[in-house]
């Protein structure tokens, strides 16, 4: 597994993917697809998907690949190792979704929620198999939303493809497992060799499992809080935890499409408040001014300074 | 608004000796009057990809682009020295650093010419043609 790519730019998406079997092109084939890291507030989120052909389900099995939050790192490099010498008749294809995507998907203007989200890197993956040719004919899908409706929307999506989306199918289905193992893989190392994109030196990486319960976690969320920035692009800032932390450590932003209220809120973005007409100020008189600034000026943004 | 009869001294002879350095026009409103890690995090990670700058700010994805000053002018970056304790009494303050173009940032939405700040660079050519001396 090659991770440079992501590696040289871990500020967007990327694809990673094995040869595809030739055996896959020519023979109907399973496809199972899962993820890593979905929970926490540091790393990326990894979709993974494993594919081989329906009659090599056996062999699959034989390999005896597992849950891969059942298995320790060291087993899930080594699982990989046994897919990776299996790559006769076994492919996978991998979305590593990095936390700046997903912190800058998740705060859009037009919000794009984690489950939209990860139903479309889903849907990205298996279209991606079809594109290289393989012959899909199954497909199997661990979610942790509601099962029905998911599998309704990938049935609709893939016509031809029996679909099937289980809670927990990285224990069901083998094919399921490989993936997990894949995506489980890439996420540690990628997490493990995180290249900081910000210039801060040596940076202590003691970051624990990045669950934001754990105390290594939020110690290490603490010591890395800038007050102006808020974090690197490791975090993902969408996370309450880190949003938290920002409103009580760090200074305040404020953005054109805040939802502001209040009289603070309005005073601040120029506007009166409601409550600014039941006091007794003279500031209306601006109102009966003579000058009244040309569109020009207004359009611009540009006043003329009558004081620093 | 305050009438008071201070003046304003701007310290011109710091222009010269004044650095150049790169400025951020954002799109937010940072509550904060002080320096910033500018350079370490955010020049570090903007990226330059299919004809798009882009960073991203708290987590938010901006575009920017960069803007030139008019022609003839120079950006000035000010600092007051000592804030007088009372609007009554003169301020000073000097150039801390100059700059001829600046990198504006939009949230999200791509740079373009109907963009406030690149049209508010249309002033000065039309305030020359408005104000400036009739020639014979």
């Amino acid at each position: 597994m090659d991770l440079s790519p992501f590696e040289a730019n871990n500020s967007f998406s990327c694809r990673l993917a094995s040869q595809i079997p030739d055996v896959c092109r020519t023979e109907d084939c399973c496809l199972g697809v899962d993820e890593a890291g979905r929970g926490p507030v540091l790393g990326p989120m990894v979709y993974g998907i494993c594919f081989c052909p329906v009659s090599k389900k056996e062999e699959l099995k034989d390999l005896k690949v597992a849950d891969s939050k059942t298995l320790t790192e060291a087993e899930r490099e080594d699982l990989f190792q046994k897919l990776d010498e299996a790559k006769s008749y076994v492919g996978w294809a991998l979305q590593i979704l990095s936390p700046n995507t997903i912190s800058t998907s998740m705060l859009q203007r037009t919000k794009y929620n984690l489950n939209a989200l990860s139903h479309d890197t889903a849907i990205g993956l298996i279209q991606y198999a079809l594109d290289s040719g393989v012959q899909l004919k199954e497909v199997y899908v661990d979610t942790v939303g509601p099962a029905d409706k998911y599998e309704d929307k990938l049935s609709q999506r893939f016509p031809g493809i029996k679909v099937t989306v289980r809670p927990k199918a990285d224990s069901l289905f083998p094919i399921v497992s490989a993936a997990s193992i894949c995506a489980k893989v890439a996420r540690d190392r990628v997490v493990k060799g995180w290249n900081f994109a910000e210039d801060l030196g040596d940076v202590d990486t003691e970051y624990g499992s990045g669950y934001p319960n754990d105390p290594k976690t939020k110690t290490w969320l603490l010591k890395y809080l800038d007050p102006v920035f808020g974090y690197p692009q490791f975090v993902r800032f969408s996370w309450s935890t880190a949003q938290t932390l920002m409103d009580s450590k760090a200074v305040t932003v404020h953005w054109e499409d805040d939802d502001e209220d209040g009289e603070k809120a309005a005073q601040r973005k120029n506007n009166r408040s409601m409550l600014s007409y039941f006091s007794a100020s003279t500031e209306g008189n601006d109102h009966n001014a003579t000058h009244q600034t040309h569109r020009f000026f207004t359009e611009r943004r540009l006043k003329s300074l009558d004081a620093l | 608004m305050s009438c008071n009869t201070s003046v304003t001294h701007l310290n011109v002879s710091s222009v010269d000796k004044a650095q150049q350095t790169p400025v951020h026009l954002m799109p937010c409103e940072i509550e904060h009057n002080g320096p910033a890690k500018v350079s370490q995090y955010f020049a570090a990670t903007m990226k330059d990809h299919k004809h798009e700058t882009t960073v991203s700010f708290r987590g938010r994805g901006l575009k920017g682009q960069e803007l030139s000053c008019p022609q003839g002018y120079t950006g000035l970056v000010l600092k007051e020295v000592n804030k007088p304790g009372s609007d009554q009494e003169d301020r000073t303050v000097k150039v801390s650093s100059v700059f001829n173009k600046l990198t504006y940032w939009n949230l999200e939405t791509p740079p373009n010419s109907d963009d406030t700040v690149v049209m508010a660079m249309d002033w000065p050519e039309l305030a020359e043609a408005i104000h400036g001396p009739v020639e014979e």
